[in-house]
């Protein structure tokens, strides 16, 4: 703002003696509008690729449309969410989104906070090797994480059943992803230690950003570790984590890639999710409608919990 | 007192070596047990007993999977599909952050809000009228039409973490710049982006990295050998072929290769990035 006037002033002048070149990028960097031309290309790709597209496929959620049966949408109202309301596999995966949620995301969190509270100590040594394993799993494609993942676990030739077995804690080889008990577990621990890094990353840039000097007061008054993590950590955190959480909530309720990969929602329907369902609705059976109506209900429980989450840590309260 | 305080303090530091070296274990066993798996033999893989150890190292499974099942040219499309999204996010990405960084105008506020909430859009949602649109377009099951998907999802966050890095630059030596008489975008040129270059290197490893990696767009957004990644190629050989475990396990260290050598590259500047928007958004 300060710089705002002689800038002007000199791109005028500027203006007058280059009229010719107009078309420069130098030239068209002096004039008004050079903050909003950087500005548009941006606006424009996500326009068109991500806001038009939530539009249009909210609007395709009202309608019937399936390559296969009905090739031209024709609007039908509310039809599609009547559907899902009487489906009860759309309640069952539900049901197994929100335990997918607040079992992922919570374990995640807490790992990741307890690795990122062992790694904020400066004054140790070695923290560099072990920081880039660390975060290796949160770099991995999620196919090749799945398919370590199953062989890790497998039912004949996974080392897990092998370790497990030899430690006497099981007495035989589990199908650790073909049981119903299991499945959603083993799915979730997947993403525990895909994902668990996510969280360390944010919070640890929290955590540093906490003045020492806070501690220190504490410890002359006489706090303990415990108490110094209650008051100060924990409160003066509380924004990374809503952010963290809210992101990570997000890619949990989007993405059925582990699904996908590990166990197309089996055994029977054990670890079917609503992104799944969304997702074969359009993949397999071609029913875009039927897809919309579910991703639509999905973003707006998202917005839902954002807006009441937001709301509820006060983190905009300042 | 302070020999008390020594004590507990070392006993934190045990504990935390402690936490770290389990979650160290954790993070870093499967990708080890790939590839060991990886170097084995078949018969050494399909064992009742299970061999911890490679018996007879051998590579035969990396030259069989590079021969066979069209691996090569899946990592030439992903490479293809990588640069192109590297390169669109990138010159869309400096000016939006720039702009957004330097200048206060009406609306930033709301804007930089934009480029978050757009995270909040289910996947699935985009994919259908993206593939409607693109088969409209023609760019249906074509590098361009993956690579343009990728870079509206990773622009937003190009743009975060690009914006972190340029507020650090103090725009007095832009000033100095113009006074020497360069032109604002003589300044960018000279001065802004090569005192940012680890900012920039920071982000186009990360989004490198996700369009690399990416899976659910590319197995919707493309059917032909010739376009497929190899994410989606790997899966479907998965599912076609019944792929014997020393070829897959193969094929997941080919692919995360270019992965970790990249991020060990710029491993500081990226966690120093993606903390940077963290910390200030």
């Amino acid at each position: 703002m300060s710089q705002a006037d002689p800038i002007a002033f000199a791109s005028e002048r500027r203006a007058t003696g280059r009229q010719r070149r107009a078309w420069h990028l130098g030239d068209l960097s002096e004039s008004n509008g050079w903050a909003y031309y950087l500005l548009i290309p941006s606006l424009l790709l996500v326009a068109a690729v991500a806001v038009y597209p939530v539009g249009s496929g909210v609007w395709l959620s009202f309608q019937r449309y399936n390559l296969l049966r009905a090739p031209s949408p024709s609007f039908i109202g509310l039809g599609q969410y009547d559907s899902l309301w009487g489906d009860s596999v759309f309640w069952t995966a539900a049901r197994n989104t929100l335990v997918w949620v607040v079992v992922g995301a919570g374990s995640q969190f807490l790992l990741g906070l307890i690795v990122a509270l062992a790694l904020n100590r400066p004054r140790m040594r070695g923290l560099g090797l072990l920081r880039v394993g660390l975060l290796l799993p949160w770099l991995l494609p999620t196919v090749v994480a799945g398919h370590m993942w199953s062989l890790l676990l497998d039912s004949r030739l996974g080392v897990v059943n092998d370790l497990l077995v030899r430690a006497g804690i099981l007495h035989s080889y589990v199908a650790w992803f073909a049981q119903a008990e299991t499945a959603m577990g083993a799915v979730l621990l997947v993403d525990l230690w895909k994902n668990f890094a996510f969280f360390t990353l944010l919070l640890l840039a929290g955590l540093q950003g906490i003045p020492d000097e806070l501690y220190e007061a504490a410890e002359v008054d006489g706090a303990n570790a415990w108490y110094s993590f209650w008051r100060i950590t924990l409160p003066l955190l509380t924004p990374v984590i809503v952010a963290s959480v809210i992101l990570r909530v997000i890619g949990l309720v989007n993405s059925p890639d582990l699904m996908i990969i590990l166990t197309h929602g089996g055994p029977g329907l054990a670890t079917h999710v609503l992104s799944l369902l969304a997702f074969n609705n359009a993949y397999t059976g071609f029913d875009f409608g039927a897809a919309a109506a579910v991703a639509t209900v999905m973003l707006v429980v998202l917005m839902l919990f954002t807006s009441a989450y937001v709301r509820v840590s006060g983190v905009t309260r300042e | 007192m302070s020999r008390s305080r020594r004590r507990t303090q070392q006993l934190y530091d045990a504990l935390a070596y402690v936490i770290l070296i389990c979650a160290f274990v954790f993070a870093v066993f499967p990708i080890a047990w790939t590839l060991l798996t990886s170097l084995k033999t078949n018969a050494d893989i399909v064992t009742t007993d299970i061999q911890y150890l490679p018996l007879h190292p051998t590579f035969q499974n990396y030259v069989s999977l590079w021969e066979q099942a069209g691996f090569p040219a899946m990592f030439l499309n992903s490479a293809i599909v990588m640069l192109l999204t590297v390169l669109a996010c990138l010159v869309v990405g400096v000016t939006g952050a720039y702009s957004l960084s330097r200048y206060r105008f009406r609306a930033r506020g709301q804007i930089l809000l934009f480029y978050l909430v757009i995270r909040m859009f289910p996947a699935v949602l985009l994919l259908l009228p993206i593939f409607i649109a693109l088969r409209v377009l023609g760019l249906y099951d074509t590098h361009l039409g993956l690579a343009l998907a990728y870079t509206a999802f990773l622009t937003p966050v190009a743009i975060w973490i690009l914006k972190g890095f340029f507020d650090t630059i103090p725009p007095e030596l832009e000033d100095a710049a113009r006074i020497d008489g360069c032109t604002r975008a003589g300044a960018i040129m000279r001065v802004v982006l090569p005192l940012a270059r680890p900012g920039v290197a920071a982000t186009a490893v990360l989004i490198a990295i996700s369009a690399w990696n990416e899976f659910l767009f590319a197995l919707m957004l493309t059917t032909s050998q010739g376009i497929r990644t190899w994410p989606v190629g790997l899966q479907l050989m998965v599912g076609e072929y019944q792929l014997p475990w020393g070829l897959l396990t193969a094929g997941g260290i080919i692919s995360i290769a270019p992965i970790v050598l990249f991020f060990v590259l710029v491993q500081r500047s990226l966690v120093r990035g993606l903390t940077l928007g963290a910390v200030k958004g």
